[in-house]
């Protein structure tokens, strides 16, 4: 058994005079979930064709379930499950009968194809449109129908390019659902998604894309905490206190600032123990404190920072 | 919900893909079936040269009266051999458009994200509407008898042999636009040239009025348009006269067209996309 399903070493392309990808190495190991973030035109869906087999690198190589991308995608093509940014299914055929396809071409028998087919429109959430003809399904549905078509193979590996871009929230939000249990049974994922909050909330690993380049990689507490720093807001009950709070805090070696317009003070703190020196240092000057809040530096800061920064060399 | 995915429900092995014959048959039925569920699709591309057999068989009908023409035969029996193959090489452009529509639409997108051979598509293509290019003649050679009266002097086996030939014409246009399209890629500009080629193509030629009657510059045109020569070849089998080297003319050529179609779009196929 392979233990890093997605391996891609130094991998470059340059379309005409253009690069869309300069160098990327990204490793994905079994069972986990990579997710890719950067803007549009960072190089996320550059990688998933390259990955997927469906462009050939300019340099560099790439493995997928142990298979070479290049000479090897016929292989590679057996074992993934791909879901683009744009539902890719036959408008003419019902969506039972587009899953059916797959499975035959994949080499499932007449009754295996349709037991599958019937089992991921269940899944899915489709049974009611099974016998309609896809083109009547709606941007979420065919987005539903997609990705169940990827899954039909029972993939090793599935590449999902951002599998919720254009989605309303609650068809996001099963989306999101369906690929936690993807996750749930092991398969390994590679998500790419301009959503810090897809990222953060379905990927154990995410790689920070901009510009074609690797700018950040790491768990995203590790993202977070290459940037931003956590801190404690105090709210307080009665505005005038301000003053007495910060001087409260200063003597106990923090460095509070005044947000004036919310009628709080909130201070950097270096780990979650100093909620309690903070409470304590409003206690001391008998501060009334109307809500307390410790926050954590979010994926949006980190993307903010990193992604339009100059990539790191 | 967990197992359902990942376990198979009837087997125990992954499916990893199929062999190229399953695939052609496969991929081949599938477009046949959007006939079915659409069947406005074949009526509509019956309808067209049922226009035109309505048409010009009265317009053009003065012609046979003319010393140019064959003594003894009617305009509908001199027609309609030539409407077998114009519409054959009508069908032949749908291909190409067929095979680009897929590739807009993400069908093809999605068809190379698996494990087939890359030829496997295109073969399922031309086996489709050749297939669908077959029913669409019956069609037109029954509205022919029915309506028209027409009775050609080769009886069965001379309409047959002119709808083989029809059919080999139209397969290997086929894949003159199926090349064509996996390099164009635009169904718009797929249309345009079409036409483009189509229509002189048609009109200077043999189609419907023989040569003789034309002026001298459309005559050397029509001469050396190949058409003429497959439009030459239905007639002359439907209407049981000599054959002559026009049929092995014709289909040498539509077997050359193939093998380049074939070879040319092959490579245009596996551009990315």
């Amino acid at each position: 058994m392979n233990d890093v399903m997605i391996e891609a070493s130094n991998v470059s392309k340059t379309f005409d005079d253009v690069t869309a990808l300069d160098g990327v190495d990204v490793r994905v190991p079994r069972g986990t979930v990579l997710g890719l973030l950067g803007h549009n035109g960072a190089g996320k869906t550059t990688l998933v064709n390259v990955l997927t087999t469906m462009l050939p690198p300019t340099s560099g190589t790439a493995k997928v379930a142990g298979f070479d991308v290049l000479r090897q995608g016929h292989e590679v093509r057996g074992r993934i499950g791909l879901t683009g940014q744009f539902a890719a299914v036959d408008e003419q055929l019902s969506g039972t009968d587009n899953l059916i396809l797959i499975a035959r071409l994949l080499g499932a028998g007449r009754r295996e194809a349709r037991v599958r087919a019937g089992e991921l429109m269940d899944l899915f959430g489709l049974s009611d449109a099974a016998k309609r003809l896809a083109k009547t399904y709606s941007g979420g549905m065919r987005r539903r129908l997609d990705l169940a078509a990827s899954l039909v193979g029972r993939p090793d590996v599935i590449f999902l390019d951002e599998p919720t871009t254009g989605l309303d929230p609650e068809s996001r939000a099963g989306m999101w659902g369906i690929v936690e249990e993807l996750i749930g049974d092991g398969t390994t994922v590679l998500l790419t998604t301009q959503y810090l909050e897809e990222a953060d909330r379905l990927a154990d690993a995410i790689t920070v894309l901009s510009a074609g380049r690797v700018v950040a990689s790491g768990t995203a507490a590790e993202l977070k905490a290459q940037v931003g720093t956590r801190a404690v807001h105090v709210t307080l009950a009665r505005p005038h206190d301000a003053p007495a709070a910060i001087s409260s805090l200063e003597r106990h070696g923090l460095h509070p600032v005044h947000d004036e317009p919310r009628a709080a003070v909130s201070t950097p703190v270096n780990a979650s123990a100093d909620i309690a020196v903070v409470v304590r240092a409003m206690d001391d000057v008998g501060v009334e404190v109307a809500e307390l809040a410790f926050t954590e530096p979010s994926l949006d800061d980190v993307y903010l920072t990193l992604a339009k920064s100059k990539p790191a060399a | 919900m967990t197992t359902a995915i990942v376990e198979p429900t009837l087997t125990r092995q992954p499916w990893r893909g199929t062999g190229i014959g399953r695939q052609i048959v496969i991929l081949t039925g599938r477009s046949l079936r959007a006939l079915i569920s659409d069947p406005k699709l074949v009526i509509f591309s019956v309808l067209q040269p049922l226009i035109m057999l309505l048409l010009f068989s009265q317009v053009f009908s003065s012609i046979a009266q003319t010393a140019s023409f064959p003594a003894g035969v009617t305009y509908i029996n001199y027609l309609m051999p030539a409407i077998l193959i114009t519409t054959g090489v009508g069908a032949s452009l749908q291909s190409g458009i067929g095979l680009v529509t897929d590739m807009k639409n993400g069908v093809l997108a999605r068809l190379r994200s698996l494990p087939l051979d890359s030829s496997s598509v295109l073969v399922a293509r031309g086996l489709s509407d050749l297939i669908r290019t077959a029913i669409q003649l019956v069609i037109l050679l029954t509205a022919a008898v029915v309506l028209f009266d027409f009775s050609p002097t080769g009886g069965l086996t001379g309409v047959l042999f002119a709808f083989l030939l029809a059919l080999a014409v139209s397969w290997s246009l086929s894949w003159v636009f199926i090349a064509v399209g996996t390099w164009l890629r635009n169904a718009e500009s797929m249309q345009s040239l079409g036409f483009l080629a189509m229509f002189p193509l048609m009109f200077a030629s043999s189609a419907f009025v023989p040569l003789d009657g034309m002026p001298g510059w459309l005559r050397v045109i029509a001469t050396v348009n190949p058409l003429t020569y497959a439009v030459d070849a239905s007639r002359n089998l439907a209407l049981a006269m000599p054959v002559g080297s026009g049929v092995v003319a014709a289909l040498a050529l539509a077997a050359g067209l193939t093998v380049v179609g074939i070879v040319t779009a092959v490579r245009g196929f596996k551009r990315p996309l």
